[in-house]
Formats: structure tokens, sequence, C-alpha cells
């Protein structure tokens, strides 16, 4: 109850005042969530503007005592399915893959996005404050775009239309281009040849004298932009022989910024993709040799990507149901022999630098507010954020479940 | 009399069939040993103490605290202030039946091809060889119920299994644990069979079906106490006239049926029924189903909403088993909320983390933690010793082997697991675990069991 009074309070004050903000006493976590000074944060208009000890506080100013509790970054979640469905399993509430369709670059999830979905204050309780939302691979082996959101439901969940591009080459994908995996990376990079083809005749195309493309313009217009580099390219390729393919086939196109997820096998190639610095999206937990690709599989990855220096950042998947929470992956990652500070990284600063998101995934002085104050170690399943800040304003912690638990509770008198 | 009752007793046993393919687990010798400076949770949910536990001959012969007097005479193992609990029991698994690689091939849970399956058993369906057992060691589990899936209203027998690497299924049998019946509620029997134009295809549907089903039932134990009887008397009738002339026909048995059997075996009490159900109102008519027939609800599993009704679960001496957060993957599951398991612990029921997935069996106590962790914050008393029992007690309680293992005590199999941290925390891995006193997994001696599929294309991992 005292999370929920205290967040509730803090509406009220902020409400007063939501240009400046006051956080006394809060542990900017180092090595663990003991570590780290004590220190106030000073927030100006959702951004942080100063950052030290016994800061005064101006007239007017709300003022929250985080009693030397750990604070972290808003957690970044680098690919879930969070507002595209509001229950995974209806089909029919499900818009975040194209069906009888083998190609669809153009396909932005933005649009289907439900900013008022029930889901949404659940991944902010697991500390979460952005993510990528990540088209399903459907029929296709390009998927589409992901979009980046904020954990907050309405209208400022969305906060970009377009991050990504997602191509699905694992075993199982490959199904529409041919049957085989060799013609599905022959299809994928056949496509952005054409896209190349269509960048050329792209005034030809536009007056109607050129339109021999086996694309629709969507789909060229969303591959020329991986092509040159405006959009990376994020491949979910499993198997350690396809990585290698994958890396050496998309070489060929110097400024395409190529990106691997699921991943499994990656540990196994760790040098080539340390050496090309390629970064790498996994799910920690997800270490069953479920097909012959994920042979590889383990739930060590993590430290073993680290010691050989690949940049890495963590994903909770989907259903987000079933995958969560992107803390829980991190402490097991850390029980798997990843230092603590490299498990918070991989959902705070790794991911805000692989997305490019700036001002974000960091606490320092002109970063995004966007903080947990957390009730123990964050990365501790038993923990949970005390209160939570995006852009500098408190969020609703209340959710649809903790209204049915006092429901509940009172019902049958369980306190 | 006495030759009657041996009689009758040997017929219902071959009815029921338990003993056509039994157990051939037999745990190899070991040394016996002394387990020292241990924080030791026997899983009683009273706390912890540090202390020892003896093993000899695969049980536990002795506990004590520190300063209590402990055999001297066989080999000392310090623990060196890590964590001792029972070993974790999964009460929902699939391991075996739908294995790891998850190929078509290998997809061998759900026999969806009636609404009524009672017939079925997993256990003729597990593959030992599935990597996912050893993975599921790497967490503490010891023992598991592995059960047919949800698709229909009787998916079939379950098998409660030891986690050790076998070349058989009977080789990982638990001696003598009774066989459950899996049955399920709601969407899913009544969305693969309404797919096709066949009943059910809706809950009334399925309600329809699970009272046609035990009416058979009822009608096939019928015919074998008419049976019994008739035998009975014809014994009677033949010792008692020795040396008579006269003939009489002996009664001629019932043609087996196999799914009357299953359901007969519940209706007798020897069967467990786990049945798969998400909501509160349909738990609550289950309920009633079993008074209508006359048999136990041993546990809901999957019960998302049995929050709602831990009043009722605790007066019908039913058990809850249950997810920590999983919700929203179905349209019954939307109510699902993080509190569940601790809202049934404080309605007085029973309440069990389980986990139906290969990802989730690797960390039972990490999904207890995040129950226990939910029901503090929301201000009800459960503590990380209450919340162990969700995954050991109380689980060997609703698969009827409490009196052998779940607990640690005297006389019990010495089923234990070695953490490396407080086992409530996300940072604990099970270090050591031991199964009827022998060490099944040493991740410092690079012990572990590795399958014939992963032998020779996956690295070990400890």
């Amino acid at each position: 109850m005292k999370r929920v009074l205290l967040v509730m309070g803090l509406l009220g004050v902020t409400s007063l005042s939501a240009e400046e903000l006051l956080i006394k006493n809060v542990r900017l976590v180092e090595t663990s969530f003991q570590s780290g000074k004590v220190s106030d944060l000073r927030i100006v208009d959702g951004i942080i503007t100063q950052i030290g000890a016994d800061l005064v506080a101006s007239a007017g100013t709300a003022v929250f005592d985080g009693e030397a509790r750990a604070v972290t970054p808003g957690f970044i979640d680098s690919g879930t399915t969070i507002g595209l469905a509001e229950v995974q399993g209806l089909g029919v509430s499900r818009d975040g893959e194209q069906v009888d369709d083998d190609m669809t670059a153009g396909f932005q999830v933005y649009l289907a996005l439900n900013e008022d979905s029930s889901l949404i204050p659940i991944a902010t309780n697991d500390g979460i404050t952005r993510g990528l939302i990540v088209p399903g691979a459907g029929d296709s082996n390009y998927a589409g775009q992901s979009a980046l959101v904020r954990f907050k439901q309405g209208p400022t969940f969305l906060n970009e239309e377009t991050m990504a591009q997602h191509l699905y080459l694992r075993e199982g994908d490959r199904r529409r281009a041919g049957g085989s995996r060799s013609s599905a990376l022959a299809a994928a990079l056949e496509a952005l040849e054409e896209s190349a083809r269509y960048d050329k005749q792209r005034r030809a195309f536009n007056t109607n004298r050129n339109r021999s493309f086996d694309l629709d313009e969507s789909d060229l217009v969303a591959l020329s932009a991986v092509r040159r580099g405006e959009m990376p390219l994020v491949v979910q390729v499993d198997r350690a022989a396809d990585i290698i393919k994958v890396v050496t086939a998309f070489r060929s196109y110097p400024d395409l910024r190529l990106i691997l997820a699921s991943a499994a096998e990656a540990w196994k190639v760790a040098p080539l993709l340390s050496a090309e610095n390629i970064p790498v999206l996994i799910n920690v937990m997800e270490n069953l040799p479920q097909n012959f690709d994920r042979l590889g599989a383990r739930l060590d990855q993590a430290t073993l990507l680290a010691d050989a220096g690949v940049t890495f950042a963590f994903l909770s998947g989907s259903p987000y149901s079933e995958t969560r929470s992107l803390g829980q992956a991190a402490g097991v990652a850390v029980a798997q022999g990843l230092s603590w500070q490299q498990a918070i990284a991989a959902i705070t600063s790794v991911p805000a630098a692989i997305w490019g998101l700036a001002g974000l995934g960091r606490i320092e002085r002109g970063a995004i507010a966007d903080l947990v104050i957390w009730d123990g170690d964050p990365l501790e399943v038993t923990s949970a954020p005390l209160a939570v800040l995006i852009d500098g304003e408190w969020v609703d912690l209340e959710t649809r479940q903790s209204a049915l638990a006092n429901r509940y509770v009172e019902l049958l008198n369980l306190k | 009399m006495i030759k009657l009752w041996v009689l009758i007793a040997g017929i219902a046993l071959s009815s029921s069939s338990a003993a056509d393919y039994p157990s051939t687990y037999d745990p190899p010798p070991h040394a016996a040993f002394v387990l020292t400076h241990a924080i030791v949770d026997v899983g009683e949910g009273q706390g912890e103490f540090e202390g020892w536990v003896s093993v000899a001959d695969g049980k536990i012969v002795g506990i004590g605290m520190m300063d209590d007097a402990r055999p001297d005479d066989v080999l000392e193992i310090n623990a060196g202030g890590r964590w001792l609990t029972p070993g974790v029991i999964d009460v929902h698994s699939h391991l075996g039946d739908y294995p790891s690689p998850g190929y078509r091939a290998h997809s061998d849970g759900n026999e969806a091809t009636s609404p009524v399956t009672a017939e079925v058993w997993a256990e003729h369906s597990v593959w030992p060889q599935d990597p996912q057992f050893p993975l599921a060691l790497k967490g503490g589990v010891t023992t598991l119920q592995v059960l047919p899936g949800s698709a229909n209203l009787f998916g079939g027998r379950s098998v409660v299994l030891k986690n050790i690497w076998s070349r058989t299924v009977q080789g990982m049998k638990f001696p003598g644990a009774p066989y459950g019946l899996k049955m399920a509620c709601g969407e899913n029997p009544k969305r693969v069979y309404g797919s096709r134009s066949q009943s059910p295809s809706t809950r009334m549907g399925n309600f329809a079906g699970y009272r046609k089903a035990w009416i058979d039932a009822q009608e096939y134990q019928r015919k074998w106490v008419r049976f019994e009887k008739a035998l009975g008397e014809y014994e009677l009738w033949r010792t008692s006239n020795d040396g008579e002339t006269d003939y009489k026909e002996p009664p001629s048995p019932p043609k087996r049926n196999l799914q009357m059997e299953t359901l007969v075996g519940v209706l007798k009490g020897e069967i467990l029924v786990h049945n798969h159900c998400y909501r509160a109102d349909e738990m609550a008519q289950i309920i009633d189903l079993s008074r209508e027939f006359g048999y136990q609800v041993t546990a809901f599993h999957h019960a998302v909403e049995a929050y709602k009704i831990g009043d009722l679960l605790a007066a019908n001496n039913v058990c809850a088993a249950m997810w920590a957060d999983w919700w929203q993957f179905k349209l019954e599951s939307f109510d699902g909320i993080k509190e569940n398991v601790a809202m049934v612990q404080a309605a007085g029921a029973c309440a069990i983390v389980h986990s139906d997935s290969a990802r989730g069996i690797q960390r039972l106590n990490q999904e207890a933690a995040k129950a226990m962790a939910a029901g503090q914050r929301l201000g009800l008393s459960v503590d990380a010793t209450v919340a162990l029992t969700w995954i050991t007690r109380n689980a060997a309680r609703a698969l009827g082997i409490a009196d052998q293992t779940g607990t640690l005590a005297v006389g019990k199999m010495a089923d234990m697991v070695l953490w490396s941290h407080p086992p409530m925390s996300v940072y604990a891995r099970a270090e050591t675990v031991f199964i009827d006193g022998v060490r099944r997994l040493d991740r410092a001696a690079e012990l572990a069991p590795v399958t014939d599929f992963e032998l020779g294309q996956r690295e070990e991992v400890f």
C-alpha cells in the first residue's frame, strides 16, 4: 500500500508544478543495487538538469524522498508486442503481423498500436519505460517496421513511428521464400537489389514510365532506407552457420546497419560479431534446443558474448505475458556469470546506444528523466518499482490487475 | 472370507492395470553422508535453521541443528552456509511428451481425436532423451508430473516421474505414485472440437460431455461390481460344495474398457483428478460436477482466477496450481494477477506454483518468489518459507506422494537441493541436487546428466 500512497500523493503534488521536480536521496547504482552514491536529482521540463548532494528545492517544486533506494534509468525493451494485441491468443485482436503476403517490408506496426491497452501499465510495473514494438514473422521474411513506445497509456504512448526493419531467417521462416534457407536469403538480398534499381529509376517510376518491379512501392521505399543505413536491419537468425552467411552477405551494403536478434548460437561466432561490431539482441531465458538451429542455445549466452566483447541487449519477446520480465532476464544472466553492471546496461544504456536514443538509458545531466525508483534490487524477482517517471512525469502504477486484487482481497476479507 | 477378499483385490488390480507398466526405477547405492552447515528449510513453512541432514540408503535418517549431535562415522559434506531445501516438484509439465526439439514428429501431448480420451496414458508418449529433463534438474526439480494436453475434456492419465536420466520411462516412474487424470475446462476443448463442428463447441457442451462420461463410468463400475458379486457367490458355492457334482458356470467378466477403467479409478479414489481450469466460475461448477458423481478434484491447474474463490477451494479441499504472472495469452487468462498465489494461501487453501513450460520449470523458485513478493506488497503475510511450500510440500500433496517426498523429514526420500543463494532470489542456482540420496547434479564437480540427443552435438553447461 505504501507504494500506491506514495505515487498518489505525488500525483497530487506534481499537478501544482509540472515543470520542476526534485528527487532527494536516491542511489545512483553502480556495481550492485547497494553501491553507488546517494544523490539528489533536479528535473526541469522532463530533463535531469542537476545531480548532486543537498540540492535545494525552489519555491513550488515538488519533492520526492527516495530514502536511499536504488534508482535506474527506465528499462528499454528491445523487442516486445504490447499494444498490438489485447489477448495474444485471439487472432482477431492481434495486429502484429501480416498474413498471406510474403513481402511486407512496408508494413508499419505503429498504425495498429493501441495506446490505451491495459497491458501498458503492467510493463511499467516491471520497470520498463520504453520499448520497440516489433512485427511478427507472419508469412513474410521482411516483416516490416517496428515502432518505439513509451510505457504510459494515452496519446504519448507512440514515441517513434518507425525504428527498424525486421527480417526473419530462422528455421521455419523460409516457407514462403521457396522452402529453403538458401532461397530465403537470396530473396532477401534480391529485394535489396530491387530497391537499388527502384532508387535509380524513381523518377521514371513516379511518372509512370517504368513499373516493372516485383515489389510494392512501400516495400521498395522501406528497403531503400535499410540499404542506405537510414534504418537498421534486425535479422532474426539462430544457427551459427546462418549467422556467418548473413553477416557475409550483407557486407556488400556498406551503409547497412545490421543487428542480430534471437541469435541462439551467436556465442559460437562471437569473434566475428565483435570484430564487425554487430550488436545482438537476446532473450536470456530462451535456452531450449527447440529446433536444429538452436542446438547451441544456452542460459549463459550473455556471459559468453560479454567475454568476447560483443555488444548485446535483452528483449522480452512475445507474448509479453509469458516472457516477462526484462529485469528477471537480467537477473538470470547475472546468476549465469554476467556482472550486475553489464546486466543493467543490457536493458538501459546499451539498447539506448543501439537504437540511437539520445538522452535515454543513462542518468546524467541533460538526460531525459525516465527513472525507476525501486523497493529493492532492480534485478531481483521480488523487487518492484516504487515510482516511475517517464519524460519527467510520474506514471500511475495502478493497473486493471491491482483493481482486481483489491476487489477480491476485500470480498474475501483476506487481510 | 479371507480367500474371497484376496480374490476381489486381485480382480480390482487387474481391472485398473496399474501393475502392467511398473516402475523399474531402483536408485543406485550411495555412500551414507551427512550434509552440514546448511541453512535448512524442511519445506513445512516453519522457517529455516543452520543445521545438518544425514542420509543413508536413499532416505533421510536424521536432521538437526548444528549444536545437535550428528553421525560422525559417515562422509561429511560441508554445505558452507548454502541453502538446503526439499527437491522442487512440478505438478504440471509436458517434458518428454512435448520435448525439444519440438517438431511435429515429437509432438505427443494431445490425443486430439476425441473429446474423451481417458484411455491414453502420458507415459506412453514420454521420450526419456528429452534434453529438457536435465535443464529442469538444473532448476532443482527432482519430481514432476507429466500430463496429457488440454485439447480434450478428459485428456488421459498422467505419470509422476523422478527427474533422472534413464533409457526408459519405466526407469523414471516414481514408485507407487498414484496416477492422475487430466481434465480440461473452458476454451481448449470447445475450440478444438467446435472448429470441427463437433461437440463440445461451447462451455455447456463441455459439461454435457463430462456428465455423459461420468454416467458411462458409473454404469461400467456397476457392471464390475455385479460381476465381482456374482464371482464371489460362485466361489462361495464352489468352496462349500466340495465333492458335489452339481455344475455351475463361473460368471464371465465384462470386457475391459481402458477409458472407463481410468474414470472408475477416479470414482474409487485411486486416480487423482488434475483439472485444467482458468476461470473461477467454471471451477465452482466443476466442484458441483464432482459432487454429482462423488469424486474429489485434487487440484485445479492454471487456476488463474483461483484468487476469486480461495474460500471455496479451502472448503472443498482442492489445491490450486498456478503461474506467478502469466496472463493475457488467451481470453480465459485475462484476469490473471500476480497476487493470485498469495491470495489463495491467505484464504487457507492449498497453493502450488507450477510451470506448464520447459522454460518455467527451470526457475520455479523464482516464480514462487515473484508470487510471494506480490502478496507482500498487497499486505498479505507470506514469506520465503511459506513460498517454498508452493513448489515442494503442497506439490507433493497434490501428487499423492507427500508421505514419501516434498519435505525434509526422517524416513522420507532424500530428494534435496543445495542452492547458491536464498532460494527465493533470482541469483539462486541449484548447485547440487540429490534424488534418493544420489547426486544427480553437482556443478562444481561438472556432474550432470547428458541425454542421448545432446551427446556429441550440444555443449555441456554447468
